[in-house]
């Protein structure tokens, strides 16, 4: 008797030891990223987690932005995934409609510190399938155009009144290339990649069009107009392979008059941009006045054989904090995904309104779990509208056809 | 010729049995998938529907697919032309011996140590039409009239990666070509010389015959390396304009990690494998002709 | 009239050598430019306000020391294992003829085939069954068979070149098979040894997508992981990752430099013999 309840005394010390051991070792949450710099935002939320000694503390793994999708699918076929991860938003239909992505409804409409409702619309759409939410955005951000206020100056234009119709933007284009001086007069990304859907969207969108009426007169106009664009030299053809932030880098360096691109360009102005700049809406199609942008951002998903939950959702809780916020856009020209964020005194301020402003016309891609399948055909119309071996309508009619039987097995 | 020996047998074997396990399993799991159906869902288990060759058939009835080949086959060719063609022509001249050579071809292997997708991305920038240092400097020249549209024109796009990615493979050429021409014979030289036989002769009578297993060897080796050529056109183009760059390494990584379309993008990659087994099967035959031991 | 002679092939070589090198020229100088300058109209071919903001960024901010060490930790094994395992092999394969050894050759030749981004997963499976995920090991064994494989179909027809009389005059001598191989054979291979070192360290050295996938702890990874990681979201700091790769390939350079009186001046000898 006595000699047992020695034994199980011992055992109890025993087992506070370990609980003690446990409490001193937080549970670790692998969260793989994609942000190799230090003055992104997600390094200061993790600081704020694991200084908050909750008992997780969270391990992050920097992962090279085009391989986050070869590490995650590897990371499911061989059942060892992360506990979070950041996923760009057209591809998380592609996992959550596989059951490759938590269901996240319950936790978001339980969660004390994130208000579902507070989200805009593009964003939440995109975290959703079939009506459950299976990520929740880390930011948002959409496109808008970069002046170059002496470029047009110089050539009698008035940047206080920037380019606000299709017209518009031609005539500005025309006026502003110079080829003496090497200059082009307007930029965008026609990128044989997701890049050049992302930046032909708005224009789709503003001509009345969609991705899912490729062969309608709408999608033909938006083309002609890039094409003309082009063809007269108004743009550079080398567009045709310029990612995003290689048009910006030849605004930059003063060889684009405007251009069009994202917020998320912002920090490298203050030592690039060695002239007078600012930020205007895209334009709309003189006969339709549709506003649009598109909208991008990356989100976090808690991927299916994660093995702290709880965790990775306290992280995602975290990132989605208002004291986040005010860093993401000051150092890294991000915007909330919460419409009830207002940054104060922000940095880049009419940038900032701007861009605020964009985010209510942008819309999402998809969300469709064969994204790429809709996106890629889009992508060859754009590149042989542009080249020239094709005429826009016959390019988009190739492409419409590619994507009627993508969209006749699951619509958009 | 003797009979292989227990330590023969040794030595064959155990490379044979590691490649084979860390090579050859891998390529098996890759061969079961392309005969299968496997989507973001079932990746993980290993019972997938099975499809018999859909995978391949699709591939093939596929335009872009069937561009994507004929890129492949056309940049395998150029680049084994190009890098052993320039490789040898380099091994040769600096195994001449003029003052500074060997500090020269040290100096060659530099380019070859970088990683491919900084190699692309330099190369991106020289071939820009308007900021590129190529136009630039073949307009000093009064080469071109008006800029190339390199990168951004699909018939001139595989040209500048053919350049850049023989670029990229010459000093590997040079360097086992070098290696090559250590072994042979003096004394043959000399013979030649006292006959009179001028240097580019000697080349072709004395240096290219006895090199010639070398060399059917690196040529091999440069087709399967630009066969499976990846980080330099990711960084180059990633397959455009117009998929005029496109290969079936980068064809088959869009089709698994961007269209989540596992099966397909690893019967693509297969479609390497009937290239190579060509290619394997011709240069077994060269050996045939070679002296016995 | 020799010398006058080697010294114009001199200057010609020099010329070619000059253009040839002139991307990593432009690579280098990259580092010192802003952004903005990479792409300015027309190029500059010398910074126009040369700045090392970018080097400083870059070793400030980046542990360049474990960078390099990690990549030579992976690299020297890789060197070893490719080495030994090719030299066997090759050597078994240029003094036997039979089909088996066609097989073989064949075998090693498709071996190679797939690209790394295709074998990268169920090299990940091998090495989670063998519980060295996350260990330089995995990393060493996954990469050193790419090598072997290489290593095997460039030394066998230089094995060959070894005149077989020499070997059947050691065992004549009395010598075993090992002795040949080790004391008559290797030497005179010392060479294309060397160069085949050389070779897979560099290729080791440049390895991605191996140490990528198996190595998830930051502070095991090589260099080029550290240099893709740098081509971040939607904008890639240029001038940054070149002045990483810059600071990256340097020690190799040097590295190769200074040995490059073993390993390449053993080349030109053999011609001038």
């Amino acid at each position: 008797m006595h000699r047992r309840s020695l034994l199980k005394s011992a055992a109890a010390l025993a087992t506070l030891a370990v609980s003690r051991a446990r409490a001193a070792e937080p549970k670790k949450i692998a969260l793989w990223h994609i942000y190799a710099r230090d003055f992104d935002m997600i390094h200061l939320g993790i600081k704020l987690f694991n200084e908050a000694n909750n008992g997780y503390v969270i391990e992050p793994r920097l992962i090279p932005y085009v391989q986050i999708n070869p590490e995650l699918i590897r990371a499911i076929a061989t059942d060892s995934p992360p506990d979070l991860v950041v996923i760009n938003d057209p591809d998380i239909a592609g996992y959550s409609s596989q059951g490759q992505f938590l269901d996240l409804t319950d936790r978001v409409a339980k969660s004390a510190r994130i208000n579902a409702s507070s989200f805009y619309k593009g964003p939440s759409t995109s975290d959703h399938w079939r009506g459950r939410r299976y990520a929740v955005a880390r930011e948002m951000n959409a496109l808008s155009l970069y002046i170059n206020d002496d470029l047009f100056r110089a050539k009698g234009l008035d940047p206080e009144k920037p380019p606000a119709t299709w017209a518009q933007v031609l005539a500005a284009a025309e006026k502003l290339t110079d080829p003496a001086r090497r200059v082009f007069g307007f930029g965008f990304c026609a990128h044989q990649s997701e890049q050049s859907t992302f930046q032909f969207l708005p224009w789709l969108w503003q001509a009345g069009g969609g991705i899912d009426r490729l062969d309608q007169p709408e999608a033909t106009a938006a083309l002609q107009f890039w094409t003309d664009l082009v063809r007269n030299g108004f743009v550079s053809r080398d567009v045709i392979n310029q990612q995003q932030s290689e048009v910006i880098n030849t605004f930059l360096a003063g060889n684009t008059a405007f251009a069009v691109g994202g917020p998320w360009e912002l920090p490298r102005f203050a030592t690039e941009a060695k002239f007078q700049w600012r930020v205007a809406p895209l334009p709309v199609k003189d006969d339709k006045k549709i506003e649009a942008s598109s909208l991008g951002g990356f989100h976090f998903a808690i991927p299916k054989g994660a093995k702290e939950v709880d965790g990775a959702f306290m992280v995602i809780e975290q990132m989605l904090d208002a004291s986040i916020f005010p860093q993401g856009w000051n150092t890294g020209g991000i915007l909330a995904p919460r419409s009830d964020i207002e940054i104060p005194s922000p940095n880049w301020p009419q940038a900032y309104k701007v861009f605020r402003t964009q985010m209510i016309t942008a819309t999402q891609r998809g969300p469709h779990p064969q994204w790429a399948s809709l996106s890629k055909p889009l992508q060859q119309a754009i590149q042989e509208a542009l080249t020239g071996s094709m005429k826009p309508a016959q390019a988009l009619a190739a492409a419409a056809a590619k994507i009627k039987p993508v969209l006749a097995k699951t619509p958009l | 010729m003797r009979r292989p020996s227990w330590l023969l047998r040794l030595f064959l074997g155990l490379p044979m049995i590691y490649l084979l396990a860390m090579i050859g399993v891998p390529i098996v799991y890759n061969l079961a998938m392309s005969v299968q159906e496997v989507t973001l869902g079932n990746i993980a288990a290993f019972a997938r529907p099975f499809v018999g060759l859909d995978n391949f058939t699709d591939s093939l009835a596929d335009p872009i697919f069937r561009r994507v080949l004929h890129n492949s086959v056309v940049f395998v060719l150029v680049n084994v032309a190009g890098q052993v063609g320039i490789g040898t022509i380099a091994a040769a001249c600096f195994a001449g011996g003029f003052p500074g050579a060997s500090t020269m071809r040290g100096l060659l292997l530099a380019a070859w140590i970088l990683p491919g997708l900084v190699v692309g991305t330099v190369w991106k920038w020289m071939f820009a039409t308007q900021f590129g240092v190529v136009n630039f400097v073949l307009s000093a020249l009064g080469l071109i009239g008006t800029p190339v549209h390199w990168l951004s024109d699909p018939a001139t796009s595989m040209t500048a990666l053919n350049i850049a990615h023989i670029w990229f493979g010459i000093p590997f050429s040079m360097i086992l070509v070098a290696a090559a021409l250590t072994n042979i014979p003096g004394e043959l030289y000399e013979a030649a010389s006292l006959d009179g036989a001028g240097p580019l002769r000697r080349f072709r009578y004395i240096t290219l015959p006895a090199i010639a297993p070398a060399l059917f060897a690196v040529a091999c080796l440069v087709a399967i390396a630009s066969l499976r050529a990846f980080d330099v056109i990711f960084a180059l183009t990633q397959g455009g304009p117009l998929n005029s760059t496109n290969v079936l390494p980068l064809l088959s990584y869009q089709a698994s990690f961007q269209d989540f379309e596992f099966g397909r993008g690893a019967a693509i990659g297969s479609f390497a494998f009937v290239m190579v087994f060509g290619v394997a099967l011709v240069y077994v035959r060269t050996l045939k002709s070679e002296q016995p031991a | 009239m020799i010398r006058s002679r080697h010294v114009a092939q001199s200057v010609v070589a020099g010329a070619c050598v000059a253009i040839y090198l002139f991307p990593l020229y432009w690579m280098a100088i990259s580092g010192f430019k802003t952004q903005a300058e990479i792409f300015a109209d027309p190029p500059s071919f010398f910074p126009r306000a040369p700045t090392l903001d970018a080097f400083r960024y870059v070793v400030e901010r980046e542990n360049m020391g474990r960078y390099v060490w990690n990549s030579v930790a992976i690299a020297i094994p890789v060197m070893l294992v490719a080495v030994t395992l090719s030299a066997m092999g090759a050597y078994a394969m240029s003094r036997m003829r039979s089909r088996l050894v066609d097989a073989a050759l064949i075998a090693v030749l498709l071996l190679q085939v797939l690209p790394e981004a295709l074998l990268a997963t169920p090299v990940f499976i091998i090495f989670k069954t063998m519980g060295l995920l996350n260990t330089h090991l995995a990393v060493v064994l996954a990469t050193s068979a790419r090598a072997v494989a290489f290593g095997l179909v460039i030394l066998r027809p230089m094995f060959r070149q070894v005149p077989y009389e020499l070997e059947e005059a050691s065992y004549v001598d009395g010598c075993s098979e090992w002795q040949t191989f080790s004391r008559i054979v290797l030497p005179l291979m010392r060479v294309p040894l060397m160069v085949l070192a050389a070779i897979t360290f560099a290729q080791a050295y440049g390895q991605f997508v191996y140490p990528l996938t198996l190595l998830n702890r930051q502070d095991l990874q090589p260099g080029t992981v550290g240099i893709y990681s740098f081509i971040g979201t939607e904008i890639a700091d240029w001038h940054r990752v070149m002045a990483f790769a810059a600071l990256f390939a340097l020690p190799i350079l040097l590295l190769f430099m200074l040995l490059q009186r073993q390993i390449v001046s053993g080349l030109t000898a053999g011609a001038l013999k």
